[in-house]
């Protein structure tokens, strides 16, 4: 459930004190039409106070902690686990680094270029199985409510709610942030995530692990990408014959 | 309300079929223009002014009814057959377009040109209302007209709805689904047609509700399924121009 625009304006009149709802949009971006719906609606998203909170140099997750919904951000200072880090590595870095690995020295070339920033595009379901021990689904159902097939399809989307994603984060005893970078709600850096630390937890992982990960990973886009096909494949029939 | 229906109906299978025209001079699907001019001729000839006219030139008898039902016959045909193909039901297909299903067509036809000849000769009226009241003969053949003339469209309909329902699950494009899910809406209300015909007097008044939301439903699914490839080539056209054709 998205903010009560009544704490919002609390919150705001204290980020940024007589300025005009025009100047904060054009400062942060967020679209006027937008927050005046939410305004309206009386229920503001996060996205709206992440991006405030960032064209007034606030750091989003202090921010969001701020609101009741979220107040448990501030006091929880539980740094990623290996397992979430190398969760938030994309595919692609992950076959990156096997090649960089197994290739014979000189041959890749110079300049080992950085991790893609987070998340990248099954960040969400890829962060819930590290931290899953099998029946967290099931916790984060009961304790919000939500359906575990609605849950399901969150994460097959690559889509959480932020508010679920803290629930997850509570739920598996991990740092209540992840969820938020995971969802690309926040950056790691915004989370408290040491810099660095999806590299080098990356550069810990054996050779073994590694391409083991890396072949989970290919394993699961390959069938992403058949099943695609196969609907499109389908779509493009019924077109043939019905268009 | 039941003067009005017959023309959207009329509209909307004259719209589908206008638009149709572009498409069929590049050569795609003529199949489905035909379709649309076909369900147009039968709206034509549910309106009772084109029907009076229409049948006056036929010899006032009638035999334009028994051409619309022939019409209709022909018109489903041809949806189902593309239906069954596009959506992938081999049984549907086999049910309706295999010798089985033309079986089923040639009885029914039959069935529906026998019923008639046997009839006594009626004066022209609309939605062939004022047949039974010609003599008491009619009067008892008339529900075995009707049953043929709507029995046909039940049976394919009925072959198409489990199809149709699975579409409406599976994971196509939202337009795709929605086109289905009306055509589905059609199927029903074609089934619910015949069993009108048996049903107790006070329902008569809605069974050309009913009936007319059958063929708006079918038209405007294939609408749908239209507009959500127009939508996927507006796409495609937007993105990277590599997948373009």
């Amino acid at each position: 459930m998205p903010l009560p625009a009544k704490a919002f304006q609390r919150w705001l009149s204290g980020v940024a004190p007589d300025t005009s709802t025009a100047d904060i949009c054009r400062v942060s971006g967020v679209k006027r039409t937008t927050l005046a719906q939410q305004m309206v609606r009386g229920k503001v998203a996060e996205t709206t106070v992440v991006s405030i909170s960032r064209a007034y140099n606030i750091n989003p997750v202090a921010a969001l902690a701020t609101f009741d919904t979220y107040s448990g951000l501030a006091s929880s200072s539980l740094p990623p686990t290996e397992k979430e880090l190398v969760s938030q590595i994309a595919t692609v870095d992950l076959l990156r680094a096997v090649i960089v690995r197994t290739a014979p020295e000189g041959s890749t070339g110079p300049g080992q270029p950085g991790l893609s920033p987070t998340p990248h595009a099954t960040s969400v379901k890829n962060w819930v199985d590290a931290i899953d021990d099998g029946e967290l689904r099931h916790r984060v159902s009961a304790a919000t409510g939500v359906a575990p097939q609605n849950y399901s399809a969150q994460l097959t989307a690559n889509r959480l709610a932020p508010e679920l994603a803290v629930a997850t984060s509570r739920a598996a005893g991990v740092g209540l942030a992840s969820g938020l970078v995971a969802t690309g709600l926040v950056t790691e850096t915004e989370a408290g995530w040491p810099p660095g630390a999806r590299q080098a937890a990356l550069d810990r992982l054996s050779d073994g692990d590694l391409t083991a990960l890396a072949g989970e990973r290919l394993q699961a886009m390959g069938r992403t990408l058949r099943r695609q096909e196969q609907d499109q494949e389908q779509t493009e029939r019924i077109w043939e014959n019905l268009v | 309300m039941s003067e009005i229906l017959p023309w959207i109906t009329l509209v909307v299978c004259a719209a589908a079929a206008l638009a149709r025209i572009p498409s069929t001079m590049r050569g795609v699907n003529p199949a489905l223009f035909f379709i649309f001019l076909l369900a147009t001729a039968a709206a034509v000839l549910s309106i009772e002014q084109f029907y009076v006219a229409i049948d006056g030139a036929l010899g006032g008898l009638n035999i334009a009814h028994v051409l619309l039902r022939l019409i209709v016959f022909a018109t489903i045909y041809l949806i189902a057959v593309r239906v069954t193909k596009g959506f992938g039901a081999p049984d549907a297909h086999r049910m309706i377009a295999g010798p089985p299903g033309l079986a089923v067509l040639a009885i029914f036809s039959v069935a529906l040109v026998a019923v008639f000849l046997m009839m006594a000769p009626a004066a022209s009226s609309v939605r062939f209302q004022d047949a039974g009241a010609a003599s008491p003969r009619n009067e008892a053949l008339l529900p075995f007209y009707w049953a043929a003339a709507r029995g046909y469209l039940a049976y394919v309909s009925l072959a198409l709805l489990p199809a149709l329902l699975r579409s409406v699950k599976e994971r196509l494009p939202l337009l795709v689904r929605t086109g289905a899910a009306l055509m589905a809406a059609g199927a029903a209300a074609t089934v619910a047609g015949l069993c009108l015909e048996f049903s107790p007097a006070q329902l008569l008044p809605i069974a050309p509700a009913v009936n007319n939301g059958a063929v708006v439903f079918y038209t405007s699914g294939l609408v749908m399924v239209w507009l959500a490839r127009v939508k996927a080539a507006q796409r495609r056209s937007h993105g990277t121009s590599s997948t373009e054709r």
